[in-house]
Formats: C-alpha cells, sequence, structure tokens
C-alpha cells in the first residue's frame, strides 16, 4: 500500500516520533549514565542511599526506553547508545548480590550441611570406593606383605614398612624419632592444612572429568589406609594406631570424602544429565557442590590443628580416644543437623 | 528468551543475557587474551602479596624464636592464594584488580545476579585449569608418572582440552566458568551522538523548514540500511570528516534514484540530504508503525 498523501508536509507540521521520544528520555538515560559510571568505577558502596534506590528505576525505565527503540526507532546510533547503556547497567544492578550480614555463618553451618546432606548417593559411593580400596590393601597384604610398599609411598611411610621392628613401629605413634621440636609443630600444623585442603580441593576439581579420577584417588586413599591398619593390625597394635589415627581422621578422612563425594557429583552430572543438557547439568551440580567444598577447607582446619599439635602433644591412648570422641560428635551433629532448624521454619 | 533479539544466530564472541525483567542484552564475551592478561597482572599481585607475608613471617620468626608467626605465613598465604579471586569477584561484583584493569567482568550466564556460589565454583578448578595443562605439556612426567600409556594419554588429552574450552566454545567459556554458571564480558561502552533528525541550531520541537518536500513513491525506494548510511555520513559532515564532494555525490546519486528534479542536490548538498534524510527517517518510521519494516533497498515492501 502506498500512501497518496504527500509525506513530507507530514513531517513539516509535527516532531519525528522518535525525536520526541529521545527528547522526552534523554535526560533520565544521561541520569542513569552517571550513576552506573560511579558504580561500575568505584563501586555500589559510593552511591548515596537515595541513588541507591533510584538506580534500578532507572534502569528498568532504560530497558523499556530500549525495547521500543529496537522495535520503532530508525536511528542506529540511538539504539546502539541504549544497548551499550543497559547492559552497563545490567552489570551494575546485577553484578552481585549483595552480601548480607552473616552470609559466611549461614553457609557453613546452614548450607554446608544441608548441601552435604543431599549428596547422600555420592557420599555413599565415596565412602564404600575409600572403605574398598582399605579391605583390598588389607586383603592382599594378608597374602603378601610385600604388598605394602605398592601403597604407600615410601617417602610417606618415614621407616614405617614390614620390615621394620615393632618398636619403631610404636614409637612412630608416640612421637619418638621425629626430629619435631615443640616450637616447630604449629608449621607443621598449617603446612599439613595447606597439603590437604589442597588434595580436597583436588578431588573436587577432577569431578571435571567425569568423576573418573575422583574415584581413583579415593580409591589410592583408602589403600593407604588399608595397608596401615593392617600392618599394626598384624602387630597387634591396632588400638593404639586408631587412637593416634582418630582425632584427626574423623575431621580429615570425612573431609576428603566429602570433597570426593563432590566430585562424583559432578561427574555424575556430566554423565547422566537427565532432563538438562549437560552444560546446564554441569553448572547445576557445580554450584550445589561448592559450598561443600568450601565447608571442608574448614574441616581440613581443624584436622591440621589436630594433626599438627595434638597429635604430637598428647600420647596418651585415653585422651586421644577422648578427643576423637568428640571430634566425632561434633563432626557428626555438624553434618546431620545442621541447617535443618531454618527449613522447618520455611515450612 | 521471549523476546529473541534477532532470527540470525549470535556471531562468535556475543552472547546474550535474559535479566528478570525480559529484555534481552548482548555482550561482547572478553577474548582470551584480554582474559589471560588479567589474570596475569592477578597473579603479580598474589605472588607479591605472597613474598611480602613469607618475608614478614621469617623475619619474624627469626627475631622472636618463635614458629607461630611462621605457621600462620604458610596458611595465610594458601588462603590468600586459594580465595583472592572468590574475594574480590564478591567484593567488587564480578571483578578482581586484573578484570578491572582490563575492563572485564563476570556476570551469571542465566541473567540473574551473580551468586556466592557461582563465584566459588567457578574459582575452584582455577589452578587445575592453568598448571596441570602447562605440567602436562612440560614435564608430563611429574603428573602422569610412570603411568602406562593407554591411562597417559587420555588423561593428558582430557587436560589439554579442558583447557583449550575458551578457545574453542562460542562465549569463551573456561571449565570454571560452565561449572559456576558464569561468563566473562568486556564492560559495553555507551556514546550518545546526536540526533541528526533535530535541527541543533533551533530549539527542540520547532517545526523544520524544508525547502523540498519528497513524495511518498520517492521515500519508498530507499530502506534502513541506507539511513544509517546516511545518517553516518551526515555525522561525518559535521564533525568535518567527509569532504563537500562526497556529499554532493551521494545527493546526486540519491536524486537520481528516487527521480528528484531540480538543482538541489548540486547547490546544497548538505541541506538536501538533511531534508531527504528527515523525511526518509519519518516515513520509515512512520510504515513501522503499521507493522512494515523495510531492512535495505533490496527489501520488497
Amino acid at each position: 500500500m502506498i500512501d497518496v498523501e504527500p509525506v513530507g508536509s507530514r513531517a513539516k507540521r509535527k516532531e519525528l516520533r522518535s525525536v520526541t521520544f529521545r527528547r522526552e528520555r534523554e535526560g533520565q538515560w544521561q541520569e542513569l549514565d552517571a550513576l552506573v559510571e560511579r558504580a561500575l568505577k568505584k563501586g555500589l558502596g559510593t552511591l548515596s542511599e537515595p541513588e541507591l534506590r533510584r538506580l534500578p528505576v532507572l534502569y528498568r525505565a532504560a530497558l523499556s526506553s530500549l525495547s521500543v527503540a529496537r522495535r520503532t526507532a530508525m536511528d542506529r546510533a540511538l539504539v546502539d547508545y541504549l544497548e551499550g547503556l543497559a547492559a552497563r547497567a545490567f552489570l551494575a544492578v546485577y553484578g552481585s548480590r549483595k552480601g548480607t550480614r552473616g552470609a559466611l555463618r549461614r553457609v557453613l553451618f546452614e548450607e554446608f550441611p544441608r548441601r552435604v546432606r543431599a549428596l547422600a548417593p555420592e557420599m555413599a559411593l565415596s565412602v564404600f570406593v575409600t572403605a574398598l580400596g582399605a579391605v583390598v590393601a588389607a586383603a592382599l597384604m594378608k597374602l603378601d606383605v610385600g604388598w605394602y610398599d605398592a601403597f604407600v609411598d615410601p617417602a610417606l611411610a618415614g621407616g614405617r614398612d614390614p620390615n621394620a621392628d615393632s618398636e619403631l613401629l610404636r614409637g612412630a605413634l608416640y612421637g619418638e624419632g621425629t626430629e619435631m621440636n615443640g616450637g616447630m609443630l604449629s608449621v607443621f600444623a598449617s603446612s599439613l592444612f595447606v597439603h590437604n585442603a589442597g588434595i580436597g580441593m583436588l578431588c573436587f576439581a577432577l569431578g571435571f572429568a567425569a568423576g573418573l579420577p575422583t574415584l581413583l584417588l579415593l580409591f589410592t586413599n583408602g589403600l593407604m589406609l588399608g595397608a596401615f591398619l593392617s600392618l599394626y593390625a598384624e602387630r597387634g597394635m591396632l588400638f593404639e594406631l586408631v587412637g593416634w589415627l582418630l582425632p584427626h581422621g574423623i575431621p580429615e578422612i570425612g573431609a576428603i570424602v566429602i570433597c570426593g563425594a563432590a566430585g562424583l557429583h559432578m561427574g555424575r552430572a556430566m554423565i547422566a544429565p537427565g532432563r538438562l543438557t549437560v552444560p546446564q547439568s554441569i553448572t547445576a551440580a557445580g554450584r550445589r557442590a561448592s559450598f561443600v567444598v568450601l565447608g571442608s577447607v574448614v574441616l581440613f582446619a581443624v584436622a591440621g590443628l589436630v594433626e599438627g599439635l595434638f597429635r604430637q602433644l598428647v600420647t596418651d591412648d585415653l585422651v586421644r580416644y577422648a578427643m576423637a570422641a568428640f571430634n566425632g560428635v561434633w563432626f557428626f551433629a555438624w553434618l546431620l543437623l545442621g541447617g535443618r532448624r531454618r527449613r522447618e521454619r520455611g515450612r | 528468551m521471549s523476546e529473541a533479539l534477532a532470527d540470525e544466530p549470535l556471531p562468535k564472541g556475543v552472547l546474550e543475557v535474559t535479566g528478570p525483567e525480559g529484555v534481552p542484552l548482548r555482550f561482547d564475551a572478553a577474548t582470551v587474551a584480554d582474559r589471560a592478561v588479567a589474570y596475569l597482572l592477578d597473579l603479580f599481585v598474589v605472588g607479591l602479596t605472597g613474598i611480602v607475608l613469607y618475608v614478614f613471617g621469617v623475619f619474624s620468626t627469626v627475631f622472636t624464636g618463635l614458629a607461630e608467626p611462621l605457621a600462620l605465613v604458610i596458611a595465610a598465604a594458601w588462603l590468600v592464594w586459594k580465595f583472592y579471586f572468590i574475594g574480590f569477584e564478591v567484593w567488587w561484583q564480578g571483578a578482581t584488580p586484573g578484570k578491572r584493569m582490563m575492563g572485564l567482568k563476570v556476570i551469571s550466564a542465566d541473567g540473574s545476579g551473580l551468586t556466592l556460589e557461582g563465584i566459588v565454583a567457578r574459582n575452584l578448578t582455577r589452578d587445575l585449569e592453568v598448571f596441570l595443562p602447562l605440567q602436562v605439556l612440560l614435564a608430563p612426567e611429574q603428573v602422569l608418572g610412570d603411568a602406562p600409556w593407554w591411562l597417559a594419554l587420555p588423561t593428558g588429552a582430557w587436560m589439554l582440552a579442558m583447557n583449550a574450552l575458551p578457545f574453542v566454545t562460542r562465549e569463551r567459556t573456561r571449565a570454571g566458568d560452565l561449572i559456576g554458571g558464569t561468563r566473562v564480558v568486556r564492560l559495553p561502552k555507551s556514546a550518545l551522538v546526536r540526533d541528526e533528525a533535530v535541527r541543533h541550531s533551533q530549539p527542540p520541537g520547532a517545526p523544520t523548514a524544508d525547502v523540498w518536500t519528497f513524495t511518498a513513491a520517492q521515500l519508498a525506494i530507499y530502506g534502513e540500511h541506507e539511513l544509517e548510511t546516511l545518517a553516518d555520513l551526515l555525522r561525518d559532515a559535521e564533525t568535518g570528516k567527509a569532504r563537500p564532494e562526497d556529499l554532493r555525490m551521494v545527493a546526486q546519486t540519491i536524486a537520481q534514484k528516487i527521480g528528484f528534479q531540480g538543482a538541489a542536490p548540486h547547490e546544497d548538498p548538505r541541506r538536501f540530504l538533511r531534508s531527504f534524510y528527515e523525511q526518509q527517517r519519518a516515513h520509515l518510521e512512520r510504515q513501522l508503525l503499521y507493522g512494515k519494516r523495510k531492512a535495505s533497498k533490496l527489501d520488497s515492501p
């Protein structure tokens, strides 16, 4: 259809729609531009209270301008400007959710235990694989003690191998024969924390390879554990070894199992994404697992302190078992009970 | 995505994010080079902090004879190393010092706000992604040990593939971004240029005084693409980038194409073009209200 009326005459009488559109809104855009510039350069914190309230209002107005301009404006420069402005404002408004007070407490005492419980199947598999490693190691060592060297890195064993006499093995449990003087214990503790937490994070990150390396890592960890237990059991020192192992072992082995479960969760998300696409599934699993790893870092820190200080300073078996019981109580209470109350309130 | 911007797929390196308001916005994904430079800057800061901490720790230990300062420093340096990126991305709304210097920002791919869990997840794999592939390339025996070839080969290939992700994905997604559901974008620029349909010497809203009037048939020839080109030319003429001969040539071409009679295109090409631009734009905008869009002169309606 072609207009019969001369168009030019009408254009003469009236201002262009798009010109009016821009004239009416330009002030708002520029106000938003200035706010966003400051928010992005100096941080949202530099905006005053009324400015903070104004920002989302102006942002939504700019979005509506953009939607209109995309459909009706013939001035590409204007549309481009609004695209850029809206995108910048998006970054300022949705950059990140402001951390509320007590976010760390919420993550540690509510989110972390809740998410660990949600990983129950992966936790079960993680525990199973570790236990399987331990049983396999113990069984093989029953056949031939020479297997020990295959499971335990000689550098780590420090002479604690099947050829060592029982006195050396016993001494290792009570801090004899080590060059450690009291002063360096804290350094030992923090090195243990750093080393173990790094392994925990690796356990999770390796989940990105479909969880296979995570399984392998858990299994070898179990092998080492089993070889150790079997070695001491054979000499009739299982009670002493467990007393030595449990106080730090509960948080430490627990944290490795938990990080392993997080890695397995990600592997499962890759192999069996269900109704989601694989990238969507990985994202969902990764976000769920992230707090689990964060909480484990705290567990590793506690384990490092117990392993580096308590284990070296306290040599009484009964006190060690008491400490193990204490650690077991808070560890399981934290994981099993943490974060339940709020959920009930929410219902 | 209720309101997709275009029917054709997005070009590589551009991503579309729809916020809670339902309006899709476009961002340029940060290039691998930008991100690498930002990462190196951050590494420099982390490294420097670590060195300062260690020097402080060693000196304190030597002077006081206590081991505790060194122990604290070991733990602190590790925490800085692991939590530098998480901390800054939370604190600075998705930017670390390196990213800020390079004008980059982390956003949530689904358009909702960037969450703590997304930030944590994207940074947990960071070391694995950067250092393991490097080791695989430079010193494979350290990573793979004496693993048999059937184990070493797929492992090495997997690590290198993970490292190559940002090079091959359309939105330059690294593994951590995939896990955290995040993307890294370049801060968009926005500058408002003047509207060529407004007579800047006159108060806004004043009626425009056209000497030449074009008929509907004459305005039906060109489309949005040509209009846009003309607007750019007029802007260039304003800043002195376009020469008068260019304007004259364009004006004459247009006059010939639309069958315009008169000497105006030759005598005063700039005013002629401006006048044509205004009326062409008014025409196209009015047609758009009827639901008719003419993308270029090749478009039929």
